[in-house]
């Protein structure tokens, strides 16, 4: 047993460290708007798959929502590619690196076409799904995940259109939250938003532990940074663009130490041509603490490595291998007696009975409610209960 | 306590696996690359993955070459054989001949899935949306857009093309069609990772999105059956088998352009070769010769790279086989290969060798070659006919190019806001012979029509039907309705000739597919219903709020009102003071009616008629209503 208690003690500690942080990252990058001539805003939203993919958020992590096909649109002169500048250097749907550089490896797109919704995103958010639906479209997160929540595409005061067809409130949206805060879905939350009157969208949020941050003030356009005369539309838009500028400069590993506090001020007029906004308030310990938050709390994914001493000895892994072995051994044995047990015909039933006895003991059975009241002392404080409730009646009254 | 058990769980399954490593060797994989240059400059590929597992492996979880991910899937909705496919692009059977692999391994444009699962009818249903769904995550299509009115159970057009156990029992067959689906790299990442190599080495290398979606017709096919000694032999004889193939035919010109800069811009003049037997030849006027002989290619040009080394996982002699199908006097020259021949055919074979790069350069070349093109089995088209909001008729025209009768399944699944009138169906110059119809249910199930049809030598025969289109409901339509909505293209299968035992002739027929067809059915202008919610939420507002007051609001003069205690109190203050002034400075004059709100109040109608001179009166009375909420 000392084995074991030791290892329990090991993951208490392990615990007691990860009370301070979070254990996982999630993404969820959302464009909304369809036809050729958004394709800046799959771009944009590529981009940001880039950026997090390369900062280490695994595929299995990032949920990519695609409301049309600019890959492989007709339209496309450049046929399984999407860019986000005229230099064309940088094909963001299928990077296959160049020369030495490694690519990010082929693209995986969770949501497309019709399927970006305003039900599927508020579903995904707070992950009322049927049984049915397939792990990968779904948001797995508990309240150790740090998620960054990136949305781009038409809008207004308070709502952003969906794939043209419908839209969604700043209200419907802070109400997802709140669902995802009550049922410990986040840790922390980044939510970013580039469109036109962008800074409208959170101004409702209630929960607590959200940084927003968005590109344009209250009847303030947010407009595209420029376009590429052989794709034929504009490619990225000005305030995603100066996200990237910052991103792609400063942060180059997975062990940069830039603060949130620093691409905030990235975000001047002269870059946007509109205000970006920040909300701190929901955060806390307020705009000190958000702006002093690692950008790799929401870019990039936790790097959980354990370091052990210099001086620990080599041989340690041995050391598992003869616990291991200890445990096969007992799992053996364990066996042979289950065998050895099994193998007198009867007891079938007899071992129903102790599964079902078993789970009496190990799980909250559901209490019969028939069976009244345990104790004198339960009812005495219900009645007791009831004669003040009765009493503060009469004296208002 | 969860510690200890998962730790003993891992034990139990190294045991496991250390059990299992005797079966190993029979589990195998081999890939294969065709190649054949098209008329017109095309360039026919044909990739070809093949991976198995013994059937008892496969119930034990045990997996090496057969991807975990989709067997899974597989296990989980208890799937016998599947047949999935992604079609990008048209086969020009004029000029290209006969469809590769006698199109069995191709699907109709956008995402075709047909697949046999056990169960009886309602659970089938139930596996078939589970497996829907678990796909659409594995391959990042919407496949989950399958549901039931989607889905049909064909009963003539497909057969298994595995061995089934007989004392299986009831596996359904059902298939599905998503016309409107897009192809596109997403769809191949999921595909490259369910191979052994993951696309870094081997012939899986050369597949690349770029090239891949550039293709003039591509096709992606998963294929997974068991297939047995034979028919009656025991399960665990049996092995599953996955076949994965990637069909494509390339522009060869097209592929071989700058990737960085693939628009076509005319060169400088001095580049062209002017064709001088032109009247307009001239010093500034050029008309470029047409490009005779064979165009020069190789397979780092046309795919951006070349094929990096065999994958090693493979059997050692069947692993990484390419053939090319050219005549024998077009010069091949074949760099790192381990071996190469040449047969009489003139098919030259390489096989490839692990960790050296693997390119075949083929030099222009100004003897033409002769491109024989075979006779595809039957030509096929299906067009809409017909104008207007209301009605169309489907016209499918199929053409029997052989001197032999030929006879043909004739598979169609139609939407449910196309609505056949099935007794407009006729046929001309052929005959039908048989005929499974299920009529479409609204919201619920679509038409699926098979006909089973004899056409004559030589000859075109024509179908004809008209159909109804529905209109929808508001949130039914998609974000783009004004594009149209996509039929699904008929699935075509040419029966084979003089087959005595159809089990046989099985391998022997040929499948083609239509295009899908784009339906406009009457769209609204869907700015309208705002217009009309708008209008008709400001109507009720009025009429409900008009009649909500008068039901739970009371009406009362205002001097019903009573006074509130505060302003009594004040009037009592004021009369104080005024009567102590009016003593100190007015003493004995009269005073004045006091202004009390109670009694003086009353309204005087009599006084109002009369036009009394007494003004307070009248305007205190021309009832200064206000109301009270009640």
């Amino acid at each position: 047993m000392a084995p074991l208690t030791s290892l329990f003690a090991f993951v208490a500690l392990l615990f007691a460290f990860a009370i301070a942080t979070h254990t996982s990252n999630w993404a969820v990058l959302v464009s909304t708007s369809r036809f050729w001539f958004n394709y800046r805003h799959l771009a944009n939203v590529l981009s940001l798959y880039r950026t997090v993919k390369r900062l280490g958020i695994p595929d299995s992590q990032i949920i990519l929502m695609l409301p049309d096909d600019m890959a492989c649109n007709p339209r496309n002169s450049f046929p399984g590619t999407v860019f986000n500048d005229k230099s064309r250097l940088l094909d963001l749907y299928d990077d296959k690196g160049q020369g030495e550089q490694k690519g990010m490896g082929g693209i995986e797109v969770d949501y497309r076409g019709n399927e970006v919704t305003v039900e599927n995103f508020i579903r995904l958010l707070t992950d009322r799904w049927p049984s049915s639906q397939p792990s990968s479209k779904r948001l797995m997160t508990d309240d150790r995940s740090n998620i960054l929540i990136y949305m781009t595409g038409h809008g207004g005061n308070e709502f952003l259109k969906f794939q043209d067809a419908e839209e969604i409130s700043s209200f419907d949206l802070a109400d997802a939250f709140e669902q995802m805060w009550e049922k410990k879905r986040y840790h922390e939350l980044l939510f970013m938003i580039d469109t036109c009157q962008a800074n409208t969208m959170y101004p409702a949020f209630y929960t607590p532990n959200i940084i927003a941050t968005g590109s344009s003030a209250k009847d303030q356009s947010s407009y595209s940074h420029h376009a590429d005369q052989d794709v034929g539309v504009a490619v990225i838009d000005r305030w995603t663009y100066t996200n990237l500028e910052f991103l792609e400069a400063r942060l180059n590993g997975t062990a940069s130490d830039v603060r949130l506090g620093e691409l905030f001020d990235y975000y001047t007029f002269d870059r946007v041509h509109s205000e970006a906004g920040v909300r701190y308030d929901l955060f806390p310990g307020g705009a000190e603490a958000a702006r002093d938050r690692r950008i790799l709390d929401f870019f990039g994914n936790v790097q959980g490595v354990e370091v052990d001493d210099g001086d620990a000895e080599d041989g340690s892994w041995r050391e598992d291998l003869e616990k291991l072995k200890r445990f096969v051994e007992i799992a053996e044995a364990e066996e042979k007696r289950m065998a050895a047990k099994e193998s007198p015909s009867e007891p079938a039933s007899a071992q129903d009975g102790s599964i079902a006895e078993g789970r009496q003991k190990s799980g909250r059975p559901a209490r019969d409610m028939a069976k009244g009241g345990e104790s004198w002392l339960k009812q005495a404080v219900g009645v007791g209960s009831l004669l003040a409730l009765g009493a503060a009646w009469v004296v208002i009254k | 306590m969860k510690l200890r058990d998962l730790l003993q769980l891992s034990s139990v399954l190294a045991l496991f696996t250390l059990s299992h490593a005797s079966s190993i060797p029979n589990q195998e994989y081999s890939e294969h690359l065709y190649l054949k240059p098209l008329a017109n400059d095309h360039l026919h590929a044909d990739f070809n993955f093949t991976a198995t597992t013994p059937v008892a492996d496969y119930d034990a979880q045990h997996f090496r070459y057969f991807p975990r991910s989709l067997a899974q899937i597989l296990q989980y909705t208890h799937t016998t054989e599947l047949h999935l496919r992604f079609a990008l692009g048209r086969w020009d059977e004029e000029q290209w001949g006969s469809r590769p692999r006698n199109g069995r391994r191709e699907g109709g444009t956008g995402v075709e899935l047909w697949a046999w699962i056990e169960g009886q009818s309602e659970e089938a249903d139930e596996r078939w949306s589970d497996l829907v769904n678990s796909l659409s995550g594995l391959f990042c299509a919407s496949l989950n857009f399958v549901d039931s009115t989607k889905t049909i159970r064909p009963v003539l057009s497909f057969e298994p093309e595995g061995t089934h156990p007989s004392g299986s029992g009831g596996s359904q067959l059902l298939h599905g069609m998503l016309p409107h689906e897009v192809v596109c790299t997403e769809n191949l990442t999921p595909f490259l990772k369910m191979l052994p190599c993951k696309g870094k080495a081997g012939i899986s290398s050369l597949l690349d999105g770029h090239k891949l979606f550039d293709a003039s017709w591509q096709s992606m096919a998963v294929d997974v059956r068991p297939v047995c000694p034979s028919t009656n032999s025991r399960k665990d004889e049996c092995v599953l088998e996955i076949q994965q193939t990637v069909s494509m035919a390339l522009s060869i010109p097209r592929s071989m352009r700058d990737r960085h800069n693939p628009i076509p811009r005319p060169p400088p003049i001095e580049e062209i070769e002017c064709d001088d037997s032109k009247v307009w030849n001239g010093h500034d006027t050029c008309y470029p010769k047409p490009s005779t002989g064979d165009l020069g290619w190789s397979l780092a040009k046309v795919f951006g790279r070349p094929i990096k080394g065999a994958c090693p996982l493979g059997d050692a002699d069947g692993a990484g086989d390419i053939s090319l199908d050219v005549p024998l006097e077009r010069t091949v020259e074949a760099q790192g290969s381990a071996s190469s021949e040449t047969e009489p055919s003139g098919l030259r074979k390489f096989s490839l060798q692990a960790a050296t790069d693997f390119d075949v350069v083929l030099p222009r070349q100004d003897t033409v070659s002769s491109s024989s093109s075979t006779h595809p089995p039957l030509y096929a088209s299906r067009q809409m006919t017909g104008y207007g909001q209301e009605r169309g008729g489907m016209h499918a025209t199929l053409r029997n190019p052989h001197p032999y009768p030929q006879k043909i399944v004739y598979l169609e699944s139609l939407p449910w806001y196309l609505k056949p009138y099935m007794h407009t169906l006729e046929i001309q110059h052929g005959n039908i012979e048989k005929m499974f119809y299920t009529p479409a249910l609204d919201r619920v199930r679509g038409t699926h029509l098979e006909l089973v049809i004899e056409i004559p030598a030589d000859s075109t025969v024509e179908l004809n039907y008209d159909f109804e289109k529905a209109i929808l409901r508001y949130t039914e339509y998609p974000p783009d309705a004004n594009r149209g909505f996509d039929v699904a293209p008929a699935v075509i299968r040419v029966l084979p000739r003089n087959v005595s035992d159809p089990a046989d002739g099985n391998n022997q027929d040929e499948y083609l597919r239509t295009t899908s067809l784009l339906l406009p059915l009457p769209t609204p202008d869907f700015s309208m219903p705002y217009n009309v919610i708008i209008l008709t939420s400001t109507v009720i507002a009025l009429g409900f709020g008009s009649i909500f007051n008068m039901l739970i609001r009371k009406f009362v003069l205002l001097e019903e009102v009573p006074a509130s205690p505060l302003k009594t109190k004040v009037t009592m203050l004021k009369e104080k003071i005024a009567a102590l002034l009016g003593k100190t400075s007015k003493k004995g004059s009269d005073t004045k009616p006091s202004e009390e709100p109670g009694p003086a109040a009353v309204i005087d109608p009599n006084a109002a008629l009369n036009g009394s001179t007494d003004g307070s009166a009248l305007t205190n009375g021309s009832a200064k209503l206000r109301n009270v909420k009640g």
